[in-house]
């Protein structure tokens, strides 16, 4: 069983020790970057860039691993889906009945997907060199909420811990003679039984973590401290600068360009 | 004047007719070791939250009263001042664990960081707290790995550690095996020793007899009886509420009516009691 919901991968290296907020900036400069460029080739040059910081997080494998077996089915089904079914362009490949393969649309189609990588792998390198508390915790002392970043990280704890309990109570319907083999329809109709224990089960807990909480202060209004340091370094403010300068001269050229 | 002081309190939960807990008076002496006992549905969990503030202040509802606690009136208080005074903690250890946290020592840190604690003084309070509850050896795990008696001790650590005047635990080893059980009980015991005041919910009698300075049977949402452990736990009013008696005490009374036993003598409610009172009986 899992014991967390979590992609963090433990290692020394200069991309976990940058500051989760300078991280986050690199991300969304990535997306917007891809986006906003005007040159055709942008977003293929920082999918290039993603490899290259994943050797330098030194979680390349993972990286790696992610990408081809979660990014690129769902990406390369979008290109192929969007090759074919796109309904503009003239210069023709093949036809074959309603379906005409084009260069135009081969051309957008790669577009597309090669913007969809980016942002995919970006946030798959920052949960992967990131510790999600970390994250939590640098954003919370910026002043984003405690209560957001409470719902966001325990929501990776809790996940698996319903999951695990869902698996015992379809076991437990299961001994009491539930049928959950089969045809599809009798899958799925075997879900029944399961969400009303699930549910309200979770319900009743949420007001008891609740009151947990509460127990600890959680709503008290005095500014919060953290037992977590996070290192916040003239680097990560020159990077976080660059970055943000970079995104908006982007942005002017491509305003200017057209 | 008493650290905890309940006068005569009335509370309905909302959408109820019946109030949960009816003309309770009570009062806690600084350091006292307080148990409280009774069947289902007695009013021991609504008492519990009703001291702790999380009654009106979480589950709303209507109650008459006052409910004071280290000099706070709870109901004029926030909640967040009442729960700095009180620490509760309950049954299921599971649903106690934070979520927000990855492992034991930052779990434990959690209560600290949200009263705005320095972080020096955090390390320093995390780490006795963890010394004192016997679970310095799992500061690294993350809380949800762990087994359920260990899960308590974070639980009863995280709500230590914040310093509170009166521990609330309501029915904090129902949950757990024989070994977590009395694990956690240790860390009451040894909490009380040190002076702490206890208010406990507790269903296993042998435990209260030794331990308790005092014990408060409910049934109905009122106070049936009080007085100290011998009086309570064998009382006949006690057998007559659903509750039930040990074992020990039971044997005793069968004892009684069997004209084995003298009227006079005390009945025993631990094993220890038992044993010497039968004995005694003895040619």
């Amino acid at each position: 069983m899992h014991e967390r919901l979590s992609f963090y991968i433990p290692r020394e290296s200069p991309l976990h020790r940058a500051n989760p907020l300078t991280k986050l900036v690199l991300v969304f400069a990535f997306i917007l970057i891809s986006y906003l460029s005007p040159w055709y080739w942008t977003a293929s040059l920082l999918i290039l860039g993603d490899v290259l910081l994943s050797f330098v997080g030194r979680v390349q494998r993972e990286y790696l691993r992610t990408v081809a077996r979660l990014l690129l089915p769902v990406v390369g089904f979008l290109f192929l889906m969007q090759s074919l079914f796109l309904p503009y362009g003239e210069t023709e490949i093949f036809s074959f009945w309603f379906i005409s393969l084009t260069v135009e649309n081969i051309q957008i189609a790669f577009l597309n997907a090669s913007r969809i990588f980016v942002m995919v792998s970006s946030f798959i390198l920052l949960v992967l060199s990131t510790h999600p508390s970390e994250l939590m915790t640098d954003l919370t002392r910026r002043g984003v909420p405690g209560q957001l970043s409470y719902v966001v990280v325990s929501t990776l704890q809790i996940l698996p811990q319903m999951q695990a309990k869902a698996v015992t109570i379809i076991d437990a319907q299961r001994s009491r003679g539930l049928d959950t083999q089969g045809s599809l329809r009798k899958r799925i109709g075997a879900l029944v039984p399961l969400v009303g224990p699930l549910v309200f089960g979770s319900l009743v807990e949420v007001e008891e973590r609740a009151i947990a909480i509460e127990a600890r202060g959680f709503t008290s209004g005095l500014p919060k401290t953290s037992l977590r340091e996070v290192a916040d370094t003239s680097a990560d403010r020159v990077a976080r600068w660059f970055l943000v300068a970079i995104t908006l001269a982007v942005l002017v050229s491509r305003i200017w360009i057209r | 004047m008493a650290l905890v002081n309940l006068h005569d309190v009335t509370y309905k939960y909302p959408l109820t007719d019946t109030p949960a807990l009816k003309n309770i008076n009570l009062q806690v002496e600084t350091g006292e070791f307080v148990a409280v006992i009774g069947p289902n549905g007695a009013g021991k969990s609504t008492l519990c939250y009703t001291i702790a503030g999380f009654i009106p202040h979480f589950f709303k509802g209507e109650l008459e009263g006052t409910v004071q606690v280290a000099g706070l009136d709870t109901q004029h208080a926030t909640l967040s001042q009442c729960v700095v005074e009180t620490g509760l903690a309950f049954q299921n250890p599971f649903n106690q664990i934070s979520g927000a946290k990855f492992t034991v020592f930052e779990e434990i840190a959690f209560g600290l960081e949200n009263t705005g604690v320095p972080r020096q003084a955090m390390i320093e309070r995390v780490g006795q707290v963890m010394d004192l509850t016997g679970i310095s050896e799992l500061a690294e795990r993350s809380p949800y790995s762990l087994s359920g008696g260990q899960q308590q001790r974070v639980a009863l650590a995280s709500i230590l550690v914040m310093e509170p005047k009166v521990l609330v635990l309501d029915e904090p080893t129902s949950q757990l095996d024989p070994i977590g059980a009395r694990e956690v009980f240790q860390v009451v015991k040894e909490m009380s020793a040190r002076g702490m005041t206890v208010i406990l919910v507790e269903h296993k009698v042998e435990w209260i007899a030794q331990f308790a300075d005092r014990v408060v049977a409910m049934q109905d949402g009122m106070i049936i009886m009080e007085g100290s452990p011998a009086d309570v736990l064998t009382s006949s009013l006690l057998a007559d509420s659903g509750f039930g008696l040990s074992r020990y005490t039971q044997a005793a009374r069968d004892a009684v009516s069997r004209g084995l036993w003298p009227e006079q003598m005390r009945l025993p409610v631990t094993l220890q009691e038992a044993v010497d009172g039968f004995s005694g009986l003895l040619p």
